[in-house]
């Protein structure tokens, strides 16, 4: 009997990624759970579920030009089965989506604002229903998070947050859940009745809960763990190291390193408010790219493994042609001159004279913060960008934050969300392969100032950005690139988010595993079924 | 009886070692100024070397100098550590001295109280308490203030004090109503009044040079786990939290901050007990009786 | 007898539930929500916002937050569909009823949060405490009877050394010596493990188990032998140059059954009202120890829901706590009282 070990390190807190959100969720859930869609390490969304993906072109997708909504019809493959011998039909997922959009008892998800309804065909048929043109649409019944849910054993009444099967899954994917115990491990073993023929290869996954870094690689190298994933640079070095592991990394990153400036004055929620004495400046903006050595930040904290990105359009396939911008300190020292910020009392801290966003005098003087859960190498990345600042004459204090103080609401008190901050170092990123919304609109679109409605907590506000944005949502790429080309050129040129490098996205399969492959748009679980133990 | 007690102390040979040792370990940290290497700037060509004649306790994560980080870091967790004490005399002192003075309703309050206090779960507490004053804008209580993290710890740290101080005034409050102190005679009362009283102040004076290493203990620990100093400030806890990461391959980063953090509760306990022995009110009155 | 322990429960009951309205305020304005960056995504949506505040049910104020918390939401109408309509009752029974609500990042019902960790700190702490007096006991009696000898000074100067090391710092140091520069000479493995409670996937051993338990008690205990053996030494040569000692002497009792007899048991007295002092370690575990070993207890998972706000599951954790401590404070004064017979509080 051939069975695959993966390791993590806490439990996961249940099947559904849609409620709790670790990853760990989706991870589990792939192993037993199908979605309509999936998307690949290269960004190809590819079909599950369903049959074929609708497009304009294959008739799966009408649009009405005039109101600007579309239809989307998806058809179902009619050989998948529930373990327990159910088959799974257009009922499950309208079931599914009902469940999640329950306003008492569901959340919230991508597309809800868009979709009108669903509407069933037959049984392996069904039409959704836009107000307007989504452009997720491929992903909207897919991706790292979403999966089908069987009607006939998910009892709703619970709610689609608190159900049994979310802990007690009846799986359609390639396994089965044997057993859970807490704090310990998951077995799961083949499901006989999956629908790829001869797959999964493997007859038994075990997940192992091993809390501890330094035994996760102990158990690689023994090789008594077959999968460790989300490997940090110092791991993915050392496990790279070992003979009988390979590291795989994603054909391309998700989460990039930013700092993200308020543009208004701190407190103030309305980006027509009072500017930002300091960072209200493009010129000082400008100045601070040009002074944080992303290179040296990459190759001594993180090892070398992160890219430098200056643009949200740096992976496929959006990818921008924008010049890379130029480490030059001493450059940044000038266009603060020139901005009006000079140090006359020679203390190292600049102050305003004549600048065109404070009171004269005013210190050069800002918060730098970042969140502490990621780790020590953004805290270390964290105190080099502090110093770098602070070499071209920034008064710089570091203030590392809990990310659910850093990112709560508006009425608890999230700092961002009521403005309460100056500048702000961390990662992130946008899942799928789509930006517009999850990216584009959420941080930098003007509405998306607003507290509680968006992440432009910058409170940025540019009306051309803004009006190419809406043109976005179309389903004519070539139209779209082009757009989002443009857009680029107005982030480079006003700064609302300064990027810098993108993280690490790896993980670690021993040898004797067959085709495991990283990838930043799902978890590495996301090809189970694929998978192959070679003794 | 100050010199007598100033002989005791001189006799208890731990606490002289201590005394030398705790000295040594300030003043070193006072001159930590003297340092070439700047405890905040990095270096990172030099990250994670290991101990040697430049730098001889190491560099850390971003090439600093850990012995500088040290020194520094111990001027940061010793100034808690005083801190602390100031906090709890200043709460512990009054609230004893009412519960103990007056007596009745008003000191069952304020035992409640203390018990109450005693009884949160005191871990537990400082975390959520340094969370809270971390990010709320408080007069005298900015984000990663010494001050900050030395109320916290303060707030429950003050009820032994306390309790110490209560007993004294409840004797004199007993004293004042014995009639027995009249049948005592002037002279004895005289005595009473001005040994046994002041050596009542001998336990507090004990309990407030211990609760300075029970103070730096706590500040490290907190600053371990996250919730206290925060780095790039040194404390000798969050140099610990530091290391942790690079405990197998560069394990100085952990010897050090933890050597120096043992040097100083250690040297603080034995003068703890030394000034325990010399203010010990048996002995003192049974050389009394010698006279 | 009895009237005592009634007055100190009744008192206990009040001093509770102070504490518990303390705990609220705290846990509450602590900064930051369970609602932040709901995810990895980070979606927001004032919609999503409100649905998920009604369902975690703080859209109410805080009071009737805490009366809901209390008392439950059964009796009361709410509005569970965000139409601005109480039509529905609640579901909460409140911890009076012994439901402490739910954890905000699992869903799980706190109780089988708490229940899950409860067993291992309980197990951990336990042997901890046993490890503790079975080293301490010895170690103070001796160095009391046999005052200034080389052990009691060796014994001394080890529990100013056991004080003054901080708790995680020999956690690290155990860690580099045992796993990481000592190898087993037999299978060229770590001497001992870095962390966990077993070794996962082997059947139950005894060995491993050992293996597993070695360092962390040692971690959690020299502390506590330190102060027990140095606090016994003391108790017990106060007790020994006492009179009544003396007299039992003079009455021509060997003098080793003399010691054992009557010091022993009397200075035995403070030392188990200590002890009582420190049981709710049993309970609430010691959050270094199972940080640095990876032990899944209620230290961590305190740690846990505090980082993520996890208000139900931090309240439930407080006052379980806080109620542990009050409990064994008050089963300490009965002891002391029970034990001593010439204290006997009116």
């Amino acid at each position: 009997m051939t069975s695959a070990v993966i390791v993590i390190p806490q439990d996961p807190l249940g099947f559904n990624g849609l409620v709790a959100d670790t990853g760990y969720e989706a991870m589990v859930g792939e192993l037993v759970m199908l979605a309509v869609s999936e998307i690949d390490p290269d960004g190809n969304v590819y079909p599950e579920l369903a049959v074929e993906i609708p497009t304009i072109e294959n008739g799966g997708v009408v649009m009405d030009e005039d109101a600007w909504t579309m239809d989307v019809t998806w058809k179902l493959r009619d050989d998948v089965y529930w373990a327990d011998g159910e088959q799974v039909t257009a009922d499950d997922l309208i079931f599914t989506w009902e469940a999640i959009t329950d306003p008492e008892m569901g959340i919230w998800v991508d597309g809800v604002d868009y979709t009108d309804s669903l509407e069933k065909v037959d049984d392996f048929t069904f039409i959704v229903h836009y107000n307007t043109v989504y452009t997720s649409y491929q992903t909207q019944f897919g991706g790292e998070n979403f999966n089908v849910y069987p009607e006939h054993y998910c009892d709703p009444s619970q709610g689609f947050t608190a159900w049994d099967c979310n802990r007690q899954p009846l799986s359609d994917g390639p396994f089965i859940l044997d057993e859970w115990v807490t704090g310990n491990y998951l077995t799961f073993s083949r499901n006989e009745n999956y629908f790829e023929d001869g797959k999964p290869y493997i007859d038994q996954i075990i997940v192992r809960i091993v809390p501890e870094q330094s035994v996760r690689k102990t158990m690689m190298a023994e090789g008594d763990a077959d999968m460790n994933m989300w490997l940090s640079e110092a791991e993915a070095q050392e496990l790279s190291e070992l003979g009988n592991v390979y590291v795989s990394n994603a054909p391309s990153e998700r989460w990039v390193f930013r700092l993200i400036p308020n543009l208004v004055e701190r407190g103030t929620t309305d980006p027509a408010g009072p500017v930002h004495p300091v960072l209200g400046d493009v010129q000082v903006r400008k100045a601070i790219r040009a002074s944080v050595d992303s290179d040296t930040i990459i190759n001594s904290v993180f090892l070398g493994y992160p890219k430098p990105v200056w643009t949200e359009f740096f992976r496929p396939p959006y990818i921008c042609d924008i010049p890379r911008p130029e480490y030059n300190p001493e450059a940044a020292k000038a266009m603060l001159e020139d901005a009006g910020w000079s140090d006359t009392d020679s203390d190292g801290v600049r102050e305003c004279h004549g600048c065109s966003t404070a009171e004269e005098g005013t210190l050069m003087e800002i918060e730098l913060m970042t969140y502490g859960e990621y780790g020590e190498e953004l805290e270390l990345a964290h105190q080099l960008v502090g110093e770098m600042l602070g070499d071209i004459g920034f008064k710089i204090n570091l203030s590392v934050i809990e990310g659910s103080v850093l990112w709560a609401d508006y009425e608890s008190g999230g700092l961002e969300q009521t403005g309460d901050f100056d500048l702000n170092l961390y990662d992130d990123g946008y899942p799928g392969i789509d930006p517009t919304d999850n990216q584009l609109w959420y941080y930098y679109y003007s509405a998306a100032a607003e507290p509680d409605y968006g992440w432009n907590v910058g409170r940025w506000s540019n009306a051309d950005f803004d009006a190419l944005l809406d043109e976005a949502y179309t389903l004519d790429e070539e139209y779209r690139k082009d757009l989002f080309c443009q857009m680029a050129e107005i982030m480079d040129a006003e700064l609302p988010q300064i990027l810098l490098w993108s993280a690490i996205a790896a993980d670690a399969f021993s040898t004797q595993l067959e085709g495991g492959q990283s990838t930043t748009n799902d978890l590495p679980t996301w090809n189970v079924a694929d998978w192959k133990i070679t003794q | 009886m100050g010199r007598l007690v100033w002989r005791r102390f001189r006799r208890h040979p731990g606490a002289l070692v201590g005394s030398v040792v705790l000295l040594i370990i300030i003043v070193s940290c006072l001159l930590a100024f003297l340092s070439p290497y700047d405890p905040l700037k990095s270096d990172i060509t030099n990250r994670l070397q290991p101990p040697s004649l430049e730098h001889p306790f190491g560099t850390d994560a971003l090439g600093r100098d850990l012995l500088t980080r040290v020194l520094y870091g111990g001027r940061i967790s010793l100034l808690v550590g005083f801190m602390v004490v100031v906090i709890t005399l200043l709460i512990g002192v009054p609230v004893g001295a009412i519960a103990g003075y007056y007596g009745g309703w008003v000191d069952d309050m304020l035992m409640r109280l203390i018990d109450s206090a005693l009884a949160l779960p005191s871990l537990m507490v400082l975390i959520l308490l340094s969370a809270i004053l971390r990010e709320i804008d408080v007069p005298f209580l900015q984000r990663n203030n010494v001050f900050t993290i030395a109320f916290v710890i303060g707030i429950l740290s003050w009820m032994t004090i306390a309790r110490l101080v209560r007993a004294i005034f409840l004797t004199l409050r007993e004293m004042e109503y014995a009639t027995a102190a009249r049948a005592l005679g002037a002279s004895n009362y005289r005595i009473i009044a001005s040994e046994i009283l002041p050596n009542g102040f001998g336990p507090i004076i004990v309990e407030s040079t211990l609760e300075i290493g029970w103070a730096i203990m706590e500040e490290s620990g907190l600053s371990f786990l996250g919730f206290g100093i925060q780095p790039p400030t040194p404390s000798w806890g969050n140099l610990l939290n530091d290391a942790v990461e690079h405990l197998v391959k560069h394990p100085w980063l952990a010897i050090f901050p933890g050597i120096f953090i043992f040097l100083t509760i250690i040297s603080v306990n034995y003068i703890g007990d030394g000034l325990r022995d010399a203010l010990d009110p048996y002995k003192i009155l049974r050389q009394i009786d010698e006279i | 007898m009895l009237n005592y322990i009634i007055r100190r429960l009744l008192q206990a009951i009040p001093m509770l539930f102070l504490l518990s309205v303390l705990l609220f305020a705290l846990v509450n304005v602590v900064p930051g929500g369970p609602l932040a960056g709901y995810g990895r995504t980070r979606r927001i949506n004032p919609e999503k916002i409100e649905q998920l505040k009604r369902q975690f049910g703080l859209d109410k104020p805080l009071p009737v937050q805490y009366l809901v918390w209390l008392a439950g939401n059964d009796w009361m109408r709410i509005d569970a569909d965000g139409d601005g309509v109480a039509e529905s009752y609640g579901e909460r029974r409140g911890i009076l009823r012994g439901d402490f609500g739910f954890s905000f990042r699992s869903r799980k019902p706190v109780m089988e949060e708490i229940g899950d960790r409860f067993k291992n700190t309980v197990y951990l702490m336990s042997i901890t405490l046993l490890v503790v007096a079975l080293i301490a006991i010895p170690i103070g009696v001796i160095s009391a009877i046999k005052q200034y000898s080389w052990f009691d000074i060796t014994a001394t100067t080890l529990s100013f050394m056991g004080q003054a090391i901080p708790e995680f710092w020999l956690g690290l140091i155990l860690v580099l010596i045992f796993y990481t520069w000592l190898d087993n000479p037999v299978t060229g493995e770590s001497l001992l493990p870095a962390g966990g409670m077993y070794t996962l996937g082997v059947d139950f051993s005894l060995l491993d188990r050992v293996r597993h338990l070695i360092l962390p008690v040692t971690m959690g205990m020299v502390g506590w032998v330190a102060w027990y053996s140095r606090f016994l030494r003391s108790s017990m040569l106060e007790v020994i140059h006492q009179d009544y000692v003396r007299t039992a002497r003079a009455k021509g009792q060997i003098e080793r059954k003399v010691m054992l007899n009557h010091a022993l048991k009397n200075a035995l007295i403070p030392l188990v009202t200590l002890f009582a002092l420190d049981f709710p370690y049993i309970f609430t575990g010691s959050i270094y120890v199972e940080l640095i070993f990876s032990w899944p207890g209620m230290g961590r998972l305190f740690y846990d829901a505090a980082v993520h706000r996890d208000y139900p599951l931090l309240m439930g954790i407080l006052v379980i706590s806080a109620a542990f401590i009050i409990i064994c404070n008050l089963l300490a004064d009965l002891a002391y009282a029970y034990l001593d017979p010439r204290v006997r509080y009116d």
